[in-house]
């Protein structure tokens, strides 16, 4: 049987390196429309985040967010550098931003539950503040973790695979002084 | 629509910029002025290693320093102080990264360092004006 010829062999592609300034940029514009809304329409924009919450769809909503904005962000990544999306980055984005919201929540609902036990003047506005923080935050939280946990995770692995290189070709050089 | 007087955030914010960018960039153009020299650096080729991002930590620092005298409850502001602490850390890593690199004689892209460190650095100074609006808004609440 002969050897394939290398012409048609499939050159590997290579899998996507995450750069944590990709996802900065996007959160950064998200956060600018936030602050927008905030300013221009301060009571409306803060009153229907508040029934989001009362009515229990702001952790849903944000989950839904900040997945498809990471999905759509790691796959323009992808597109760019055209490369290969990995196992781990899905695994990644797929579920770090439902722990990040369903943290949120719970962190949410101790600050809602502090905020009610103290004796404060203004109770449902101070509430409704809180709120409007956690959502930002959240949002925030929920796109660039994620994409920083990758990023990090990625560095931990061309580290490992760098030192095995290094340590194979010690070896390689050791054996044929000998 | 909000009061005008609750913009006073943006002021605030662009005596960051003023001070950490443009007197910065004004000084290198006075310096050459002085020498005599025909040295007239851009704003990208002044800040080509990554020292952006070490504006944004600065910027970082204050508003988490605002963040924890608030009236927010003590998981906001820890929450808020964590994410600025975190994004302005990594701002401030592209600066480190770059000085290592060029150190050490390793490759070093001055167009991905300024890249990097502008994204960064706009990550941080929009986070803060959006802490900074909350902030204001809940002093108001406290208030009433």
């Amino acid at each position: 049987m002969s050897a394939p010829a290398p012409a048609l062999a499939k050159a590997p592609r290579r899998t996507v390196t995450v750069r944590l300034a990709d996802a900065a940029l996007t959160v950064a514009c998200l956060s600018l429309v936030f602050g927008f809304l905030l300013v221009f329409f301060p009571v409306s924009f803060a009153r229907i985040i508040r029934d989001s919450w009362l009515h229990g769809n702001l952790t849903v909503a944000m989950m839904v967010i900040t997945l498809s904005i990471d999905a759509c962000l790691y796959v323009r990544i992808a597109y760019r550098l055209s490369a290969k999306p990995t196992v781990l980055a899905a695994a990644c984005l797929g579920s770090l931003p439902i722990v990040v919201a369903v943290g949120l929540n719970f962190c949410l609902q101790g600050a809602v539950d502090y905020t009610l036990s103290g004796d404060l003047p203004n109770l449902q506005a101070r509430v409704g503040e809180e709120i409007l923080a956690h959502t930002y935050l959240g949002l925030v939280s929920g796109i660039f973790l994620p994409f920083l946990a990758l990023r990090l995770l990625q560095q931990l692995k061309t580290a490992r695979s760098n030192r095995e290189t290094e340590s194979t070709s010690r070896t390689a050089a050791s054996v044929s002084s000998y | 629509m909000a009061d005008w007087m609750s913009l006073k955030w943006l002021l605030w914010i662009s005596l960051y910029l003023i001070l950490g960018v443009f007197v910065p960039w004004a000084a290198s153009l006075a310096w050459a002025h002085q020498h005599g020299s025909d040295l007239r650096p851009r704003p990208k080729q002044l800040f080509e290693r990554g020292e952006l991002g070490l504006v944004g930590l600065v910027l970082g620092i204050s508003v988490i320093w605002d963040l924890l005298q608030s009236q927010y409850m003590p998981q906001t502001r820890a929450l808020g102080s964590v994410l600025l602490a975190v994004s302005g850390t990594m701002a401030g890593a592209v600066w480190i990264e770059t000085y290592c690199r060029h150190s050490t004689g390793m490759r070093c892209n001055p167009e991905r360092a300024w890249r990097d460190s502008c994204n960064l650095a706009f990550l941080v100074f929009s986070l803060a004006v959006v802490i900074e609006i909350l902030l204001d808004r809940v002093a108001k609440v406290a208030a009433s």
